[in-house]
């Protein structure tokens, strides 16, 4: 292989994963859960704290990298790594793994993710704390002072006008939500394991910000999870057999947007994401395409996130992301499933990082909603102002 | 307000101009003076030009709703729900786009004509707001 960009496919493995209990009390600190998810991982990869030699964080973590490396008493650290915004860290962290150990920093590299996000602090609730409000690089003042506060709200505008340009309804929306839940019931682990949902159940529920009701959002949760990442040559004589890192990808619209959520409202177009242009860069590393996809793990802070994400990364077309998901394509059994774990939506919100886990899972064959036979699965962490993505595949 | 409205930092050094203007009651972007590119969200530099030298330009205060919200889950004591957020884009400026608030669950629709309008909070601070448009249209 010639092309620099193709150099890591195939070439790096997830060899461990780990998570906490997801819950809305956790009663531990973020520290705490980082150790915990991690040192499960470990354990997963036949590995211990001494073989681990860099690690990455998410930007909004409250753990740093050295917190986690004094928890585990590592004593070698040679790469400590960060990405972000937020809930686009979770993939580019592992490409961020992969770098590290390919132009050889590190060996073996914990990734993780660790939140209080129901009894800390609540994504779904007003950022606002003083008197004043944004400046500093923010731009919050330019948006918060309107009543304009959450993600929820961002994402409702939004669906509004996906609605308004191509007929998009909140039934169909449903129908995402619906799914997740479903994959969530048969997952022991999920918040929302014994809470079946209905059709009738999701247009009952309680407006949030019209368009998008209750079952729109996804759960505000405690926990972590982790994953160990290392060179392919390496990953062979773990005890789970290892998924290889098929290719990884980042990317942004051709017109960036600073900040963390509200300037993408300034996009050309609101109903497009950077899933758009990081599906077309991922898809070349991996000389993979839509069909080669055998399941997905599409990140869903809300309904309307997934269908966005769904036309960008060429499931359907644009606009007809309502339809598809109507057709029970992302169903068990459809073109591709999503969310087998039941996603932020159902499982739990660990900001991106449960869907690797989960993708995992689905390469192993270890998944509660096994899709038969799946080598090919796409991670996404493609929800705001920039993306990122991996695709996993057996080896 | 069953609560006392936070305030916009109205000073920063990127974006304090638009406040600045709206004390005036007059709606403002900045924009560059090298090639007259809109900078929005507000910043110092133009990637298109690579100027450094730019300037708070009134607008028009006339536009067209992009999408809207109605806020039915409160989530801050200062804004009672429903209120309703709208995205407004400029009608001589499209690349920008401003937020505004009306309050309860007005009918309304994709395209509709809206005008800016002045609301003053507190200690000085002015917000530019918008409504539907009342006023004659100019052609």
């Amino acid at each position: 292989m010639s092309t620099p960009e193709l150099h890591h496919r195939d070439r790096c493995a997830i060899v461990g994963i780990g998570a906490t209990d997801f819950s809305k009390h956790s009663g531990k600190t973020d520290l705490s859960l980082a150790t915990q998810a991690s040192l499960a991982a470990l354990a997963d990869a036949g590995l211990t704290a001494a073989d681990v030699d860099g690690i990455i964080r998410c930007d909004m973590d409250n753990v740093r990298g050295n917190d986690l490396a004094h928890s585990l008493g590592i004593r070698d650290l040679d790469y400590l790594g960060e990405n972000g915004p937020g809930g686009a860290a979770p993939c580019a962290m592992v490409g961020q793994a992969v770098g590290a150990i390919l132009s050889g920093q590190a060996t073996t590299v914990l990734v993780f993710r660790s939140l209080n996000g129901r009894s800390g602090r609540r994504f779904g609730q007003s950022p606002v704390e003083g008197a004043r409000v944004g400046g500093a690089g923010s731009y919050d003042e330019l948006f918060a002072p309107y009543g304009l506060l959450t993600p929820g709200q961002v994402f409702a505008l939004m669906a509004q006008r996906h609605m308004v340009e191509f007929g998009t309804t909140p039934k169909q929306l449903g129908h995402i939500a619906l799914a997740c839940r479903a994959r969530a019931n048969a997952n022991p682990a999920a918040q929302m394991h014994d809470r079946p949902l209905t059709m009738d159940d999701y247009l009952a529920a309680r407006m949030i910000s019209e368009p998008l009701r209750l079952f729109d959002f996804c759960l505000e949760t405690d926990g972590a999870c982790a994953v160990v990442v290392t060179a392919a040559d390496r990953a062979a004589d773990r005890p789970n057999p290892p998924v290889l890192i098929r290719a990884v990808a980042q990317g942004s619209l051709p017109d960036p947007q600073p900040g963390i959520q509200f300037p993408v409202l300034m996009r050309e177009s609101i109903t497009q994401l950077p899933a758009k242009v990081v599906a077309e860069t991922l898809y070349r590393r991996a000389g993979l395409g839509p069909d080669d996809i055998d399941v997905a793990q599409i990140y869903d802070c809300f309904t309307i996130t997934v269908l966005l994400q769904l036309e960008d990364w060429g499931f359907c077309k644009k606009g007809e992301g309502g339809q598809f998901v109507a057709s029970g394509e992302i169903d068990l059994g459809g073109s591709v499933p999503i969310n087998t774990g039941g996603g932020h939506m159902s499982e739990g919100y660990i900001h991106g990082m449960n869907h690797i886990v989960e993708g995992v899972r689905q390469i192993r064959g270890t998944s509660t909603s096994q899709v038969a036979g799946a080598e090919v699965c796409l991670v996404t962490s493609t929800p705001l102002p920039p993306g990122s993505a991996v695709i996993l595949r057996a080896a | 307000m069953s609560a006392t409205r936070p305030l916009p930092v109205d000073d920063d050094l990127d974006t304090g101009g638009f406040f600045e203007a709206a004390r005036r009651h007059e709606l403002a972007l900045r924009m560059c003076n090298g090639c007259d590119a809109v900078l929005h969200v507000p910043v110092a530099y133009c990637h298109q030009c690579g100027s450094w030298e730019n300037r708070w330009q009134t607008v028009a205060g006339t536009g067209r709703l992009y999408s809207w919200t109605v806020v039915t889950h409160q989530v801050h004591p200062a804004y009672p729900v429903p209120y309703t957020v709208l995205l407004v884009e400029l009608d001589d400026h499209p690349e920008a786009r401003l937020i505004g608030q009306l309050p309860g669950t007005p009918d309304l629709g994709v395209g509709q004509r809206l005008e800016v309008w002045f609301e003053t909070i507190d200690d000085g601070v002015v917000l530019p707001q918008w409504r539907p448009r009342t006023t004659e249209e100019s052609t």
